[in-house]
């Protein structure tokens, strides 16, 4: 069965490598949207994802949104010490002059302690100390812009410069880099007279920890960090628009290679009238027919994986792609799936074939 | 030992719209090992609707169709393929060889349908291949046989499953005088020698002498010829 499934394929070579480039196509197509979704996604929501902050205190009418919440922490402070396990979150966005850059860089800046869940930790270069020295931690994606540590970046508003003495990773949020600062600096700063977040945040459910939270405040729900994700601006509809066009590439998918094996059945009744009334079952020609699909997809989805693996590597730097291999499992499954409901649509097609046509008649 | 074909009064029509036309009223025929039995008539007579019968690929409207002792009525689509596979061995007007396969190839074919693949069945071919003198095209694929060769190739792809029933449809019609004689010839030869039982549908009268019965198809009947 499978012999006769490679040898048509090796007999008509181009034909089957035509078929094969367009599953090729099809399936690079989606592992780069696919890629592109995931890497858009991370880009948006990268800081939180990689945050062990889980639970989030937030306005009740902020809608789950980070930036249309705020606090102020002065009284919490007093009554219950952050030893307790929480900590106030608080973003900021900036617009920062580099010497390396001609544009204002936009990046959340977010002050923290640096002995608290929420500062992540260098890669490269010092880490934050509790110290009043304005230095930043900030996302790596940075380097692209031409920043390096040891650089100053300006912020003309409220005059302030910032020293990037390391970089991290995973960090960025609504399509920026998120800039870490210690919260003893910030507040040396004086920008603000009282110690203010956008939210309260812990790192494990407690139910004591939590009850005194919100008793602490006139209003607030407590909010997991998922919703606190699909939350951010732009983020559900930029994942939703990706994996419609995903939605509809597979749709497409299905009939083009239905289509394709419909006809390539479609030629072979005559061949399969003809094996039929030699004794060959139902069984063995769509076994064979699968097999062939089977192979087919197989390898196209290899090269199609091999493919996208190229692409990532000449991708410009700080382009959003993130394919991971779960993915790659499930669409590869996916198109696997496809071509073989195309395929059997064609079996209909071989059970009916009358074996009786292949006697009294000329090819 | 009885006949491996036997046909008891076998009735077929066709339904043509809202007419009913009957091909063969009441055919009765018992074949035997070893004898080539002709079948001849004219066109549209109802020669290939009585070897589709006698194939198992059409169920008769009424008769009984018995192979190796047994009746096929009622036999489900995959028991008739079985019968097909393993008791019938068809060569068809046209070669009908699969496209790309090479020579040696169609053989293994039949054989791996019925899942009996291994070295004895590779020397098999080879004795089959040599005994139709294609012993050196082995690995020749259709395109470069002519007419002649590939018809050697179904002849010996029919005798492969070593089937008692050998049936042919005008396995000549696309050939010239010279290699129909040669291709008749060899299957009444095959048959003659492996014992099988063979059926031969033509219209040409000049192959009747390689065959031992001679039967006409006259008015829906087979009429013996003495
Ligand atoms: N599937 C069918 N439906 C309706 N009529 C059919 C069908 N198959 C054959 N017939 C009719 O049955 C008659 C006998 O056909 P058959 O093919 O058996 O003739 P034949 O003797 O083999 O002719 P030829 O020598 O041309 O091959 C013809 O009149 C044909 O039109
Ligand atoms: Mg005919």
């Amino acid at each position: 069965m499978f012999a006769l499934a490679i040898k048509e394929i090796r007999f008509f070579k181009l034909k089957y490598s035509l078929i094969g480039f367009i599953l090729f196509l099809l399936a690079s197509l989606v592992f780069i949207v696919s890629g592109l979704a995931g890497g858009l996604s991370l880009n948006n929501v990268a800081m939180l994802e990689n945050s062990h902050a889980n639970h989030f205190f937030l306005s009740e009418d902020a809608e789950n949104r980070l930036d249309q919440s705020g606090y102020i922490v002065d009284d919490l402070l007093e009554a219950l010490p952050r030893e307790g396990g929480w900590e106030p979150f608080l973003i900021q966005n900036y617009r920062l002059d580099a010497d390396s850059s001609e544009t204002k860089l936009a990046v959340t800046m977010m002050p923290v302690d640096p002995n608290s869940f929420l500062y992540p930790g260098v890669i490269e270069g010092t880490d934050l100390s509790d110290s009043e020295a304005i230095e930043i931690v900030v996302d790596q994606s940075m380097k692209v812009d031409g920043v390096t540590i040891g650089d100053t970046l300006y912020e003309e508003d409220n005059d302030l410069s910032f020293e990037v003495i390391g970089f991290t990773e995973g960090q960025t949020y609504r399509h920026a880099p998120v800039a870490y600062l210690a919260e003893t600096a910030f507040y040396s700063l004086e920008l603000t007279p009282h110690t203010v977040a956008n939210a309260i945040v812990i790192e494990t459910e407690e139910t004591v920890l939590q009850a005194a939270i919100t008793g602490a405040f006139d209003e607030g729900v407590w909010v997991g960090k998922a919703d606190v994700i699909d939350g951010v601006p732009g983020h559900s509809s930029e994942q939703m628009s990706l994996n419609m066009m995903i939605f509809f590439l597979i749709v497409i998918a299905v009939f083009v290679l239905a289509a394709f094996f419909y006809i390539l059945t479609i030629q072979k009744l005559n061949q399969f009238g003809v094996l039929k009334a030699l004794g060959a079952s139902n069984q063995f020609l769509i076994g064979a027919t699968l097999l062939q699909v089977l192979t087919l997809t197989t390898v196209s989805l290899i090269l199609a994986i091999g493919f996208t693996y190229f692409i990532t590597t000449i991708l410009p730097e700080g382009m959003p792609f993130d394919f991971n291999s779960g993915l790659l499992v499930q669409y590869s499954v996916t198109m696997l799936a496809v071509s073989l409901i195309g395929a059997l649509l064609s079996a209909i097609k071989i059970v009916k074939i009358d074996p009786q046509q292949a006697i009294g008649r000329v090819e | 030992m009885t006949a491996p074909l036997i046909l008891d009064k076998i009735v077929k029509g066709y339904q043509d719209g809202k007419e009913y036309q009957e091909i063969l009223s009441k055919v009765s025929l018992s074949v035997e090992k070893g004898q080539t039995t002709a079948v001849i008539g004219p066109s549209g007579s109802g020669k290939s609707t009585f070897l589709s019968v006698a194939g198992a690929l059409l169920s008769p409207d009424s008769g009984a169709v018995i192979i190796n002792g047994q009746s096929i009525a009622g036999f489900s689509a995959k028991q008739l393929a079985n019968i097909r596979l393993n008791q019938i061995g068809y060569i068809f007007q046209a070669a009908n060889l699969v496209p790309y396969l090479t020579v040696k190839e169609q053989l293994k074919l039949v054989i791996e349908m019925n899942r009996n693949w291994s070295k004895d069945a590779q020397l098999r071919v080879k004795e089959a291949l040599g005994d139709v003198g294609l012993g050196e095209r082995l690995n020749a694929y259709p395109h470069q046989l002519s007419g002649g060769e590939k018809q050697r190739v179904a002849i010996a792809r029919a005798f492969m499953n070593d089937p008692d029933i050998i049936l042919a449809d005008e396995p000549t019609a696309n050939l010239d005088q010279a290699r129909s004689h040669e291709i008749v010839r060899l299957i009444a030869k095959e048959a003659k020698e492996k014992n099988k039982a063979a059926i031969l549908v033509t219209h040409d009268e000049k192959l009747l002498e390689y065959c031992s019965v001679v039967y006409t198809i006259e008015a829906g009947e087979l009429v013996k010829r003495t």
